[in-house]
């Protein structure tokens, strides 16, 4: 009960000191506003405003050989195991001789896969030509149709070709070396890099297999491609729109992967039961070559229809102007400029809230009110624990007003109600609490190491700015590395990419507790609640010595 | 007497940088009684506030202890101060807060709360005739009115023991005599045990039933008022206030005696009486004697002779004042 009326007397004398007042809200507001407006216009803005994002894209997949993965070894894995064995079928055709299970194997041999290939092509916005080969079994690969496949994203001459959004959004160049890519990114050359790993395409593929009892199966791996989006800090929303890019075209392959497991599971299966169960004669077949195929067509047609999905270009139905970029990249101009000016500047005057607040320390010491709690049967850590969570609770609130006038502000400028920050309240308020606890653990930390008044009043704002300059909150970027070291930077991060969520309203509360540690922002909650946690606690222990008279 | 404060070797020393020390207050031994007024009467820098700041477990003692009402200070903190309440020298009140939101606060902290708290306001507020400003910002008062809230925070959970540090500093005179009324008041009709400290004289022989003088860090003498004057004989004392001129040793001693009644004669030139030695400071030539008026004359003829001006001159009776002159060979007020 004590601790709660001393954190209410600090909310109290907070709230009804006018001067604190308008640092607290006023002036981030304002700040804000005129930055929206100067570089987001009135926010009428239909299209994306963010064009030629510097891309650099590395492609180290090595691709995937479908003979490796499905063990047939001169025809079938396991011979035995079936009621005949393929390589005894012998056809005579004319002079030639085709053995079943050669012909089988052929069907299969060299088919090579390469989703990086595609991926980069996406990215790169080039032509996605054909480098899979379907060698010598007489079937054209572009005879070979998959029902997944959207035919109107599919043109005739079997090429694939990305719309021209991309073309336009983004300005990507193929690198070779990751590291490369990675200096350009820190140098500002590029502003995301997107890394495609060398196990990419195996990855993707289910892995099938024969069992003993002749049938085929599919594993499909637990990892799915994970391809590294790494963006420059100080372009924060540029990285969200690539890193949303990448993952609904890789979400894509991931779908079509599951689909052609089970579809060319059951395919084969049914094949392995026709020849099994004398559906299909073969023993005595004896025509000329065209007749065989054109015999075995429908049935190569229909059993290869799930290979079709997997070796055809576009199957993964990759359209990339129906892809969605996120929710912030679609939002106005002012909304975009909102969310990261209007978050770092609001964290930065909370900045002095935090400091300025534990320093009033020196004032009631002055004012000899600390003496007299002093005085009173109270121990003395409560008297600091009243006083740091009221602290907390200031900076949580001024933090959440800042963020709802800005939301009120974006609103009204954009003409219609609009929740720049997302809809995810629940991992809104969490960041939100992050941030507090970092800032007024800041405060903490700071009064507890100066040693006098003048020194808080001195270091506390070169404290404020240089972890404002280092976050990114007046404007310009520093390397990504170095700005990791301002807590500013994860909450306008984690603030960003909430803003990027695409969850709705109505699931979002649910998800936000559910998936907390599944999210975007998981890493940024912990390293703000980290850095809060460790600030309080080091600056609670500096601080009891301020409570000494 | 029961003893409601008992101090043994109370000690405080104070460090600097530089590995010099300083000792604040050298070894204070007290006793007060339950239901009286002691006042700790002593110059500015006499060791008062950090007495009663030891006392009252604001300082940590370098030595010795402190027991109020059988709880030791160092030992059962929060015992201890739960039967005391506080009255610092300074306004110890949030200024953005109204009078009785101050005493809402403070009551929670001695664990008061809801009816009880609010009666006790209530109470209170009539108490110090503030009832009617009881929702006014204390920024808002006026120094006096100040004061008042002040004390009322100190009495709020009722203690046994309260401590006043000079409440009366910086008051207007109607103020001032209504501070030391409540303090009889809070004596006689509450049967509280006060201990007061003042550097003002009068206010130590108006409410005191025994004084503790303090100087240079130390009690030098400690009793009722008439123990306490017992200690300088009955002297009169006749002070002179002088011009520019020096009073020289010979003077002095012609004095001595030719003023048969004269015992002795205290000379404080300018620089003794002012920290800064001011030169518009006057000096001032005090003597005692056993019959002061018979004394007078004499001993303006005498300076007269000598060229001396003299601006005033005063006779005294024997008063605390008195004492702490005969002590340590300053006025009090110096």
């Amino acid at each position: 009960m004590k601790i709660l009326a001393i954190a209410w007397k600090e909310l109290y004398t907070t709230f009804r000191n006018r001067n604190l007042i308008l640092l607290m809200f006023a002036t981030p507001l304002v700040v804000s506003t005129i930055i929206g407006l100067a570089f987001g216009g009135d926010g009428d803005s239909d299209t994306p405003d963010f064009a030629n994002i510097p891309v650099a894209v590395v492609n180290l997949d090595e691709g995937f050989n479908l003979q490796d993965e499905i063990n047939l070894p001169a025809g079938i894995t396991n011979p035995d195991a079936l009621p005949f064995d393929p390589n005894d079928i012998v056809f005579t055709i004319g002079d030639t001789e085709i053995n079943l299970g050669e012909q089988l194997n052929l069907n299969f041999d060299g088919v090579s896969l390469n989703f990086g290939d595609q991926l980069a092509s996406i990215l790169l916005s080039q032509p996605i030509a054909i480098n899979n080969t379907v060698a010598s079994a007489g079937i054209d690969s572009t005879e070979i149709t998959c029902s997944l496949l959207d035919t109107a994203a599919e043109n005739s001459a079997g090429n694939f070709s990305s719309e021209s959004a991309l073309d336009e959004l983004l300005d990507a160049t193929a690198v070779a070396d990751p590291d490369v890519a990675r200096a350009g990114v820190e140098e500002g050359e590029y502003a995301v890099a997107v890394i495609i790993p060398q196990e990419f395409s195996r990855q993707l593929t289910p892995r099938f297999y024969f069992e003993d009892d002749g049938r085929l199966r599919s594993d499909l791996y637990s990892e799915a491609g994970a391809v590294e989006v790494y963006a420059n800090s100080g372009r924060a929303i540029s990285g969200a729109i690539v890193r949303s890019i990448v993952e609904g075209i890789v979400n894509q392959f991931g779908r079509v992967r599951v689909a052609l497991s089970a579809t060319l599971e059951t395919s084969v299966n049914s094949l392995i039961d026709s020849l099994e169960g004398g559906e299909i004669d073969v023993s005595g077949l004896v025509a000329d070559v065209p007749a065989v195929i054109a015999n075995l067509q429908p049935l190569t047609a229909d059993a290869l229809e799930p290979l079709g999905c997997l070796i055809t270009p576009g199957a993964s139905n990759i359209t990339v102007d129906q892809q969605p970029l996120d929710a912030l990249q679609e939002a106005s101009r002012f909304a975009r400029i909102t969310v990261a000016i209007g978050s770092s500047q609001a964290v930065f005057f909370a900045l002095f809230t935090g400091i300025f607040g534990m320093y009033s320390i020196y004032e009631e010491r002055q004012q000899w009110t600390l003496q007299r709690l002093i005085v009173s049967p109270t121990p003395r850590v409560y008297l600091l624990a009243g006083k740091l969570l009221g602290n907390l609770v200031v900076v949580f609130v001024q933090l959440l007003i800042l963020l709802s006038a800005l939301t009120l502000i974006a609103s009204i400028v954009i003409g219609e109600p609009t929740f720049v920050w997302g809809s995810n309240l629940a991992l809104i308020f969490l960041v939100i609490l992050a941030l507090a606890l970092c800032v007024s653990g800041l405060g903490v930390f700071v009064v507890g190491l100066a040693k006098t008044q003048e020194q808080v009043v001195l270091f506390g704002p070169m404290i404020n700015i240089t972890l404002a300059v280092l976050g990114g909150a007046f404007s310009f970027s520093l390397p990504e590395r170095v700005s990791q070291f301002s807590f500013i930077y994860w909450g306008v991060d984690a603030f960003t990419r909430l803003a990027s969520s695409q969850l709705d309203g109505a699931t979002s509360q649910q998800a936000g507790i559910v998936a907390l540690f599944n999210t975007d922002v998981a890493l940024n909650l912990l390293v703000l609640l980290g850095q809060g946690i460790a600030l309080f606690l080091v600056g609670a222990w500096l601080f009891k010595r301020r409570m000494e008279l | 007497m029961q003893a409601m404060v008992q101090t043994q070797n109370l000690r405080k020393t104070y460090k600097h940088a530089d590995g010099t020390s300083i000792e604040a207050v050298k070894g204070v031994d007290l006793e007060i009684h339950q239901g009286e007024i002691f006042s700790l009467l002593g110059p500015n820098g006499a060791g008062k506030t950090t007495t009663i700041s030891m006392i009252s477990g604001l300082l940590t003692p370098t030595t010795g202890d402190a027991v109020i009402g059988g709880y030791s200070i160092t030992k059962q903190p929060l015992e201890a101060k739960r039967l005391m309440g506080f009255v610092p020298q300074e306004i110890a009140l949030y200024p953005e807060l109204s009078a009785r939101q101050n005493l809402l606060f403070f009551g929670k902290m001695y664990a008061m709360g809801g009816k009880a708290l609010n009666q006790r306001v209530d109470e209170l507020l009539e108490f110090i005739d503030l009832a009617d400003r009881q929702n006014n910002r204390i920024d808002t008062f006026s120094g006096g009115m100040k004061r008042r809230v002040n004390i009322a925070v100190g009495l709020l959970h009722r203690p046994q023991l309260i401590y006043m540090d000079e409440p009366t500093v910086g008051i207007d005179p109607q103020s001032r005599r209504r501070i030391l009324d409540t303090v009889k008041q809070l004596r006689d009709e509450y049967g509280m045990t006060v201990l007061y400290t003042t550097h003002l004289m009068e206010e130590a022989q108006e409410l005191s039933d025994r004084v503790g003088i303090m100087d240079h860090g130390a009690i030098i003498a400690m009793g009722t008022q008439g123990e306490l004057t017992q200690q300088v004989g009955e002297e009169d004392r006749l002070e002179f206030t002088i011009g520019a001129q020096t009073v020289t040793d010979e003077l002095i001693e012609r004095i001595q005696n030719k003023a048969t009644a004269v015992t002795r004669v205290l000379y404080n030139p300018p620089e003794q009486l002012s920290e800064e030695g001011s030169e518009s400071t006057p000096a001032r030539l005090i003597a005692f004697a056993k019959r002061g008026r018979t004394a007078l004359p004499l001993i303006i003829q005498i300076l007269d002779a000598a060229g001396i001006e003299i601006q005033s001159v005063a006779v005294r009776e024997p008063d605390l004042e008195a004492v702490f002159l005969a002590l340590t060979g300053r006025a009090l007020r110096d």
